[in-house]
């Protein structure tokens, strides 16, 4: 039987995964991968825990929102990262300093 | 009527507001400014007419008083009180006064706008006329001795400015100071003395101070110099020290006569009529204190002296005006007498007569120097010796000043004669039952005829005979009767009759005009007795109060509410020896006058070479400013003064004010190294080092990278987290 742990373990995998790409890599195309991990993670701990903690929709409801939330924050993230490119011809995150100031 | 605040303070506030708007307009509007003041000061004598009218018609009662009062100062904390009251205080005395003094204010200022017309500065002389003679009615209506005090000073203030008016005349300035410094020396004694009672009775209300009397409060003496003084003679004397100042009595009298530096009228209300009368009058307000003080037989002598010396000096004046000015100090002298000798009445009688024929008799002469007029020098002429034969040329003076010379010499029927005898009789009752009192007594007869005899010489001088400067006679005018030059004389010199003030045309009862009332002045006027104040009436003053009139008993002179006249009068036969004698006695001085002046069978040269020592004596005034400014001033004041001085230069500036500017000077050090080290670099150049240093730190912190922002978050969260955890 597949317990609880075993998905928690997952998740975090995948957290820790999605963590590394985004500080590791320096495409911001695979940085937004990487959001893509974090956010599936928290996905698969919702139902996990819906599963064995709640057995109710909640969490499912949940993680539908988040893969929403996630398709329209891909979109919207892609269209930066293009517009990026147009303006600097680059997907470099160290060209995109303009925060600082 | 009611003395409610608007009827009585009016009196004192009409020429103050007069004052008070003159102030501002008398540059641009001087005819309107002079309109002004002499309106006033009219109301103000219709208002005091109307006070007489109830309190001597109506009322007529010699216990009469209303005493109004309104809280001035009150700072009392709970253990001690402290209160001062003001207010008014009415009785027979001071309705008489305020008659006087409206009806005199009012006929000098009118004739002030003939004689000071032709002045740069006519508007100021109003000015200051007004104050003083709203000050003057303050003073009168007083309740209480601190008000007192204020307007005295207050007229002391209007007689320095009036005195020093023609500032561009060489010793004017001088005068007036003297006169103000002179003054000063008596009102500190005065202000003493008030500050004496204040400590006796814890008020100095007239009222107050009377109920204390009769109480026996001044009765313990105190502790002066190792001396035991009774503190009633230690306050008496204080308060006569400030009669001494203001009436110029002997010693104090050398500003009077300097004090005739001022214009002519400002000399006859001022320095004739009313504020040297002041003194008097506080010396009868507190008459019952100096009889607790004993200081009576002092007071005669001081009187008497003055009377006498001034007398004396007058023989020898050529100016017209130190004549009358000896005249009133001398006629001053006689008041006190009449205060030292218990003469009560007849000394405020005397202040009364006197001021009327005496302000009539400064008029006059204000009359004389004004017509007189000379053309080389372009001043007018004062001295008696350029004179003579006027009276073709100033008829009306001429009768004015007549009859005051006449009043004043006390020949029967003039008020003079009444009043003057009156003290002269009672000092010769005094006389037969002390025998200190002869020398007084003596001396009081003495000056009756020096008096008649300098006021004829000065009639003489000046009226009859041939004019001695005929050009000066020449270009003079004739006199014609006119509104503000010759006819507020001739009013004042009808007033110089004996039947106003008496009516007994000898005032000692040998002929009676008028079947009953015939001594209103003397039934009215009485000693306030003490016992009388031990539950006195009080009331606040307000807007809408009125006085209980049915209280006060008539007058026990009345015939139909107790003793007769006769007996109330108190004619004694002493009397009647003195007041033969003062006739006796007037009329030889104006016989003596009229041989040497009128008629020249004897030639005053001849008198005066035979007496040299003594006529020089006279014409440097018994060389007492000599003396003031010789001894007093040079060798007493000067080195205080230099002392003084030396005190304030030597020491205190050099020690105390230098020295503080030396430990300013350290002080200056220390904190300029305090604010260079501390302040400047710590403080402010520290907070800006700090800035710079965070500025740094942060700076690299604020990257912009991403990457380097999310490391971060995750770092913090981990580290909250395990700090979670761990706990």
């Amino acid at each position: 039987m597949i317990s609880l742990p075993s998905y928690l373990f997952i998740s975090f995998l995948l957290f820790v995964a999605g963590m590394f790409v985004m500080i590791a890599r320096k495409n911001i195309v695979a940085i937004l991968l990487g959001i893509e991990l974090i956010l599936n993670s928290a996905a698969l701990n919702f139902v996990a825990y819906t599963k064995f903690v709640n057995n109710n929709l909640d969490g499912h409801i949940m993680s539908l929102f988040i893969i929403v939330i996630a398709a329209a924050e891909a979109a919207v993230g892609l269209a930066i990262v293009i517009r990026f490119y147009q303006l600097r011809e680059s997907v470099h995150i160290d060209d995109a300093t303009q925060l600082q100031s | 009527m009611d003395y409610s605040f608007s009827n009585v303070a009016l009196i004192a506030l009409l020429p103050f507001f007069a004052f008070v708007i003159n102030a501002f307009i008398v540059k641009k509007f001087t005819k309107l400014a002079v309109t002004i003041s002499c309106l006033a000061i009219f109301s103000s004598f219709l208002l005091a007419c109307r006070i007489f009218k109830d309190v001597v018609f109506d009322v007529y009662s010699s216990e009469f008083y209303v005493h109004k009062y309104f809280n001035w100062i009150d700072i009392s904390s709970a253990t001690i009180p402290f209160k001062i009251n003001m207010g008014i205080y009415i009785d027979n005395m001071t309705a008489i006064m305020l008659l006087m003094v409206t009806g005199v204010a009012t006929l000098i200022h009118v004739f002030s706008t003939y004689y000071m017309h032709d002045d740069a500065r006519f508007g100021r002389f109003f000015v200051y006329m007004s104050l003083f003679t709203s000050a003057m009615l303050g003073l009168v209506l007083s309740d209480n001795l601190l008000s007192v005090f204020i307007f005295w000073e207050l007229m002391g203030f209007c007689s320095y400015s009036l005195i020093g008016f023609y500032y561009e005349k060489e010793g004017a300035g001088n005068a007036s100071m003297k006169a103000f410094m002179t003054t000063r020396v008596g009102d500190v004694f005065f202000l003493v003395g008030i500050l004496a009672i204040w400590n006796i009775v814890g008020s100095v209300s007239f009222v107050d101070i009377y109920a204390a009397l009769s109480q026996g409060k001044f009765a313990h003496d105190i502790m002066i110099f190792g001396l035991g003084i009774p503190v009633a003679t230690f306050a008496a004397f204080s308060i006569f020290m400030g009669t001494i100042g203001k009436s110029a009595q002997f010693p104090l009298q050398v500003w009077l006569p300097d004090a005739m530096f001022g214009p002519t009228p400002c000399s006859a209300l001022i320095h004739a009529a009313t504020m040297v009368a002041a003194g008097v009058y506080l010396s009868l307000r507190m008459f019952p204190l100096m009889e607790a003080g004993h200081l009576l037989t002092f007071i005669a002598y001081i009187g008497a002296i003055t009377a006498f010396g001034a007398a004396t000096i007058a023989l020898v004046q050529t100016d017209i005006k130190a004549v009358l000015a000896y005249s009133t100090i001398s006629q001053l002298g006689y008041m006190v007498l009449g205060v030292g000798v218990g003469a009560y009445n007849a000394s405020f009688m005397h202040l009364i007569t006197h001021a009327v024929f005496k302000a009539c008799l400064f008029l006059a002469a204000g009359s004389v120097i004004h017509s007189l007029h000379d053309h080389h020098t372009h001043e007018h002429v004062q001295e008696m010796p350029r004179m003579g034969g006027l009276r073709k040329k100033l008829p009306f003076t001429f009768i004015a000043m007549m009859c005051c010379t006449l009043a004043i010499s006390g020949i029967p029927f003039f008020s003079g004669f009444v009043s003057k005898d009156r003290i002269l009789g009672d000092a010769l009752l005094a006389a037969l039952h002390h025998k200190v009192m002869w020398v007084p007594a003596v001396l009081g007869f003495a000056a009756a005829f020096l008096t008649a005899f300098y006021m004829f010489r000065m009639m003489f001088l000046t009226f009859f005979g041939e004019p001695r400067d005929k050009e000066l006679y020449e270009h003079m005018h004739e006199e014609h009767l006119q509104l503000n030059s010759n006819v507020p004389l001739l009013i004042l010199s009808i007033f110089t009759l004996g039947v106003f003030y008496s009516g007994s045309l000898t005032g000692q009862g040998f002929i009676k005009v008028f079947k009953g009332n015939y001594e209103w002045f003397g039934t009215l006027v009485e000693k306030p007795h003490v016992a009388n104040f031990q539950d006195h009436k009080r009331q606040l003053w307000t807007m809408d109060s009125s006085v209980d009139r049915e209280e006060f008993k008539h007058s026990r002179y009345d015939e139909k509410h107790g003793k007769t006249e006769e007996e109330a009068h108190h004619v004694h036969q002493v009397h009647l020896i003195g007041a033969l004698m003062s006739i006796v006695i007037a009329f030889s001085g104006v016989f003596l006058s009229f041989l040497m002046y009128g008629k020249k069978s004897l030639n005053p040269a001849f008198w005066t070479g035979l007496f040299s020592g003594w006529y020089r004596g006279l014409l440097n005034k018994y060389y007492f400013d000599t003396f003031y400014i010789k001894v007093v001033i040079q060798k007493m004041l000067l080195p205080l003064n230099n002392f003084l001085a030396f005190i304030d230069m030597g020491i205190y500036d050099r020690y105390a004010i230098d020295g503080w500017e030396n430990v300013n000077r350290w002080f200056y050090t220390v904190a300029k190294w305090f604010d260079n080290l501390v302040v400047d670099t710590v403080a402010v150049d520290g907070t800006g080092a700090s800035v710079r240093l965070f500025n740094v730190v942060l700076r690299t912190l604020q990257s912009g990278k991403i990457q380097f922002y999310f490391i971060m978050i995750i770092l913090v969260l981990s580290s909250y987290i395990w700090a979670i955890g761990s706990n």
